[in-house]
């Protein structure tokens, strides 16, 4: 008989084998897990791109202060990629007799490539979206040029040689909030229609943009491309540089989808171990008496490889259908609840969910089964003389480990992934010294027990190597559950707590000095919350120990700020100090650095650098390095100096506070007191980030959700393994005369013991990893909740006793003769 | 005198049970040792026979004597540590586990004390199964008829938890005669039966023996059944005795 037909043979008659169904059950829900978890995530972290995009109007952008050559242009559309094209200019304009500085944005009908534009037809209109830019002889200009200009919409302005009519005004431009500190109000015309105007004469400070936009490998292709090719003073954009806040924040949502996914790979892992264990185990009498017929070893071992790869590949292909099933029905609830809708889903999720099932179930699966070639059929009249192979732990190790890396390399993420899948290695190691450690106590224990204690703490020695495989099983199925529980409810809600309710959303610049206390009082008699004002200066950084600083979009022209005399021992707010000594009282010729700055300009503790301002230059010694809190939203600075360079250098003070965004109207007397002030709205800006940590939120619940169905199945598998014998051996003691309460405890005490330590071990490792992800990725300083672990270790010691209870209760009403019969 | 199985080959096997030059088994100087935890055990000690085709052959003997160890041996089911077994006219000590799967396959039936029947197939896919890796041309209709000897007919697709003991080891009974075996194997095939059943399915046993002409060999603790074989052998401490 060919392996492939006693394969299907022992398959299709096999049908109702509680362990094949168990593996079945297990591949499958393992599979439909994954690959919902790995779509939703996916399709959730592809949304975040694409409105970090947003902040470009673009997935790439090449700037430039020259023209952009057209072979950038010819380059991305041969591509595939669709391409707009951007010049910024700042300029003075006269209307009305009154000057204003616009920043005019000329852009190809293309713009904006990600994101829409928000218009007004009147100032007090409705806002529409649209996904084009001006046509040819129309502009759209903010509303605060209208109110500096007094103009309406509909009016026509010249721009240099150009007229244009202001059809609407510009209420939202998905890339403005680029720049915090923009003084002038933007417009946005046709690029034809700025070329035409001659205001891009020679010595004009234009700024050109060529924005890029089309699928994830056509961009990356093309920024490989177009990396190599950008002269000095051309530089890429991505999304991840486009803005401080929403990189930040973005860098966080995908390290947590990475850990819910990544838990979630732990649960499929034992699902999968536990369901392939128990398969193979249960083939030994059938190998057994295959062999007593005269099957060849082969010809069996084939059988059941053959069996189990078939059922590798059906459950891949049902349990992707599953999980694809499952997570669109997620998405169109979420699209429905008004939370925009999500990316549409593509095969990479789908191909690392079958990959890493088929590579760890082939890894536990095989191993074992191959041993069975060893089984004797002699087992089938004695089972004594049978003998139990080696498991094939290399194999293993060789498949379970590629399987695992598969999601590693997916993620990233090696810092991540490590964290997450070596706690679990080192709880696995722990539960199962622990175990093996209890069952050679609860041995030792029995002989002066009572006797349901004993039948209870016996049960556990007898069943040791099943028990250790168990108590392991559950301990990482509950540690990954408590785990995610720990980032679902615990890590989230400290992220959304870094962005208060009353975090700044509003930043006031140009203020001058002479102005200074005046503002600041008027801004906190109006009920300003948050208010911090502190100085700024443009400078040029020209040295650094006596060479010429590298060249990079973080040197030349940079922001500068310095502390008051009288709080410079103080660090700012948001700031925590990295390395060196903060400034000491009636310091001189001190520079303190954010981190980020530092690093990427490569500047380090006891640097002496110089800047230039004008005509004049300064020294001064870096002392110490900040870590800071960009997505705080307070106002911070990379370089902060001493109090005596603001003695000399020519500033404007800036602050940020808190205003309730449905109150605009009070903050308009300080803007017409102080005509020169501009008052920033960046409340679009914090909703932004509060909806990536909404989007996380929502999925580390779905993530939760399906985890905890491949969590039951862990959990069954693991209790199931030794049932038929818990089964087998009450009947026998019951049979011998020991009434049901005996027997009922017996089997509380046993599994008690095993979710005892499952459960304690499994909540100690979820708070160590959690504190180590905490610390070393989300940089949080988390304490585990008490009320949290021991409310998980509860409710995981109940689960299994309550599983272990309903699993037995046909023990204790079926007749023990019936059991015994069956054998 | 002394009637165990001492003797060294090549002189002529005391215990020969067959009168036929031919014999389908014979049994040559067979001991068996296992290692224990006190040392090595013997559990059968130069043991010889012969049995010829049709005979039947009853094995008997002390719980731990080493019954079922030499059935086993008998078989094919594993190689003696001394001696040889040659079986349908092979030496199976020379072979390897797939040559003596083969032996087995055309030539051997086994019926066990706990029926051994797959508790996940039906009456008719226990039966199959054997006659497909014996890869008999028609295993569907042989199995039917199989089954139909042994009066089970009317209970083709029931699995084994829902059939009685006795039924169980008629079903297993079908299988070890499904593909007309020259020699047939019985762990103490009524052991786990009551009396009753038990001795309708010994008569059935030895009625479809006498039809088919296969030789049994058959372990038992029942004197009962054990009287009905041609040759009764008493098995102690390892050592065979007529």
């Amino acid at each position: 008989m060919s392996t492939v037909r006693l394969a299907w043979r022992l398959l299709i008659r096999q049908g109702r084998s509680g362990a094949l169904l168990l593996l079945v059950a297990g591949l499958t829900i393992a599979t439909a897990a994954l690959t919902a978890v790995g779509l939703f995530t996916d399709r959730i972290a592809r949304q975040l791109d694409r409105q970090a995009a947003e902040t470009l109007a673009a997935d790439m952008v090449i700037a430039s202060r020259q023209e952009i050559d057209a072979r950038f242009v010819d380059k991305a559309r041969t591509d595939g990629l669709t391409v707009a094209q951007m010049v910024v200019i700042s300029s003075a304009v006269f209307i009305n007799d009154q000057s204003q500085l616009i920043d005019i944005k000329g852009v190809s009908p293309a713009y904006p490539l990600r994101g829409q534009v928000g218009l007004k037809a009147s100032l007090d209109g409705a806002e529409v979206r649209v996904r084009h830019g001006p046509p040819r002889g129309q502009a759209w200009l903010a509303p605060r040029g209208f109110r500096q200009l007094a103009l309406d919409v509909g009016q026509t302005i010249d721009l240099g040689r150009a007229s244009v009519r202001l059809s609407h005004a510009l209420s939202y431009e998905p890339d403005g909030g680029g720049s915090q500190f923009m003084v002038a109000p933007g417009l946005t015309m046709h690029i034809d229609d700025l070329k035409a105007s001659g205001l891009l004469g020679p010595g004009a400070r234009t700024r050109h943009r060529l924005l890029v936009a089309g699928p994830s490998s056509a961009v990356t292709g093309f920024a490989n491309w177009a990396s190599e090719q950008l002269s000095d003073d051309q530089r890429l954009i991505t999304p991840d540089e486009g803005q401080a806040q929403t990189a930040e924040a973005l860098t966080q949502a995908k390290r947590f989808l990475g850990v819910a996914a990544l838990t979630s790979v732990i649960l499929a892992a034992v699902a999968i171990l536990l369901s392939a264990l128990r398969f193979a185990g249960a083939q030994r009498d059938l190998v057994a008496l295959l062999k007593t017929f005269g099957a060849r070893s082969a010809t069996i071992l084939g059988a059941l490889s053959w069996m189990v790869v078939g059922l590798i590949a059906g459950a891949v292909v049902v349990g992707g259908l599953m999980g694809f099933a499952i997570q669109n029905v997620i998405g169109d609830i979420l699209a429905s609840a008004g939370t925009g809708t999500l990316p549409a889903p593509r095969w990479t999720p789908w191909g690392v969910a079958a990959g890493l099932t088929t590579l760890l179930a082939m890894g536990f699966a095989l191993p074992p089964l191959w041993g069975l070639g060893r089984v004797t059929p002699i087992r089938i009249l004695n089972r004594s003389l049978d003998t139990q192979g080696p498991l094939g732990l290399g194999l293993w190790l060789v498949l379970v480990g590629a399987g695992l890396a598969i999601p590693a390399l997916q993620l990233g993420d090696v810092l991540l992934s490590f964290i997450v899948l070596g706690g679990a290695a080192v709880l696995a190691l722990t539960l199962a010294a622990a175990a093996w450690a209890a069952m050679h106590l609860t041995h030792a224990l029995s002989r002066r027990a009572t006797a349901e204690w004993r039948f209870g703490l016996a049960g556990l020695h007898r069943r040791r190597r099943s028990g250790i495989v168990q108590i392991t099983a559950l301990g990482l199925g509950l540690m990954a559950l408590l785990l995610l529980m720990v980032v679902r409810s615990e890590l989230i809600t400290q992220w959304q707590a870094t962005l208060p309710d009353d975090a700044p959303n509003h930043f006031v610049v140009n203020v001058q000095p002479n102005q200074k206390q005046a503002v600041f009082d008027q801004l906190q008699n109006a009920g300003a919350k948050n208010l911090q004002m502190g100085p700024m200066a443009s400078v040029r950084l020209i040295e650094i120990n006596g060479q010429p600083p590298p060249q990079d979009r973080f040197t030349g022209q940079v922001n500068v700020s310095w502390v008051a005399e009288e709080r410079m021992d103080q660090l700012p707010p948001a700031n925590a100090l990295a390395a060196g000594a903060f400034f000491s009282q009636g310091a001189r010729g001190e520079v303190s650095l954010a981190n980020r700055w530092a690093d990427r300009v490569g500047v380090g503790l006891g640097d002496e650098l110089v800047f230039e301002s004008g005509a004049q230059q300064f020294k001064a010694t870096v002392t110490s390095l900040r870590e800071v809190a960009w997505n705080s939203f307070n106002i911070n600075f990379f370089i902060l100096l001493t109090p005596e360079a603001g003695d000399d250098l020519p500033h404007q003070n800036i602050a940020s506070f808190y205003w309730p965004q449905d109150s605009q109207d009070s903050l308009k007397p300080v803007n017409d007191q102080y005509p020169n002030v501009s008052i920033l709205n960046i409340g679009g800006l914090i909703e932004r980030v509060l909806m990536i940590i909404e989007r996380v939120s929502q999925a580390a619940e779905v993530v939760f959700a399906l985890t905890l169905l491949a969590g039951v199945v862990v959990l069954l598998a693991a209790l199931e393994a030794t049932r038929d014998e818990r089964r087998h051996e009450s009947a026998l003691i019951r049979a011998l005369g020991a009434n049901t309460p005996l027997v009922k405890r017996g089997l509380m005490i046993e599994y008690g013991l095993m979710a005892l330590i499952a459960g304690a071990l499994a909540t100690v490792g979820a708070a160590v990893t959690g504190r180590v992800l905490a610390a070393e990725l989300f940089g949080f300083s988390y304490s585990p909740s008490p009320i949290l672990f021991a409310g998980g270790f509860l409710a995981a010691f109940t689960l299994v006793i309550g599983a272990g209870w309903l699993g037995n209760r046909s023990v204790l009403i079926t007749p023990p003769v019936r059991i015994l019969r069956a054998g | 005198m002394d009637n165990t199985n001492h003797l060294k080959a090549p002189k002529p096997n005391p215990l020969s049970a067959s009168a036929s030059s031919d014999p389908i088994l014979s049994c040559q100087h067979v001991g068996f040792r296992v290692d224990a935890p006190g040392g090595e055990l013997v559990i059968l000690d130069d043991i010889s026979f012969d049995l010829g085709s049709g005979e039947t052959l009853a094995i008997v003997g002390a719980s731990g004597s080493g019954k079922t160890t030499l059935l086993g041996l008998l078989a094919g089911l594993d190689r003696p540590t001394e001696g040889d077994v040659v079986l349908a006219g092979q030496g199976l000590s020379g072979m390897s586990e797939n040559e003596r799967a083969d032996l087995r396959q055309s030539h051997v039936g086994f019926v066990f004390q706990s029926f051994h029947l797959l508790p996940t197939l039906t009456a008719l896919d226990n039966v199959m199964l054997a006659l497909e890796i014996a890869q008999h041309p028609q295993p569907r209709q042989r199995a039917k008829e199989a089954l139909e000897q042994v009066g089970l007919s009317q209970r083709l697709a029931h699995y084994p938890r829902q059939l009685s003991g006795g039924e169980q080891q008629r079903v297993a009974i079908a299988r070890a005669f499904a593909n007309g075996p020259k020699i047939l194997f019985a762990d103490e095939p009524t052991g786990n039966l009551d009396r009753t059943t038990g001795t309708a399915v010994a008569d059935l046993l030895f009625d479809l023996n006498t039809q088919s002409g296969t030789a049994l060999v058959l372990v038992t603790h029942d004197p009962a059944l054990a009287e009905r074989c041609q040759i009764t052998y008493t098995m102690d401490g390892g050592r065979l005795t007529r």
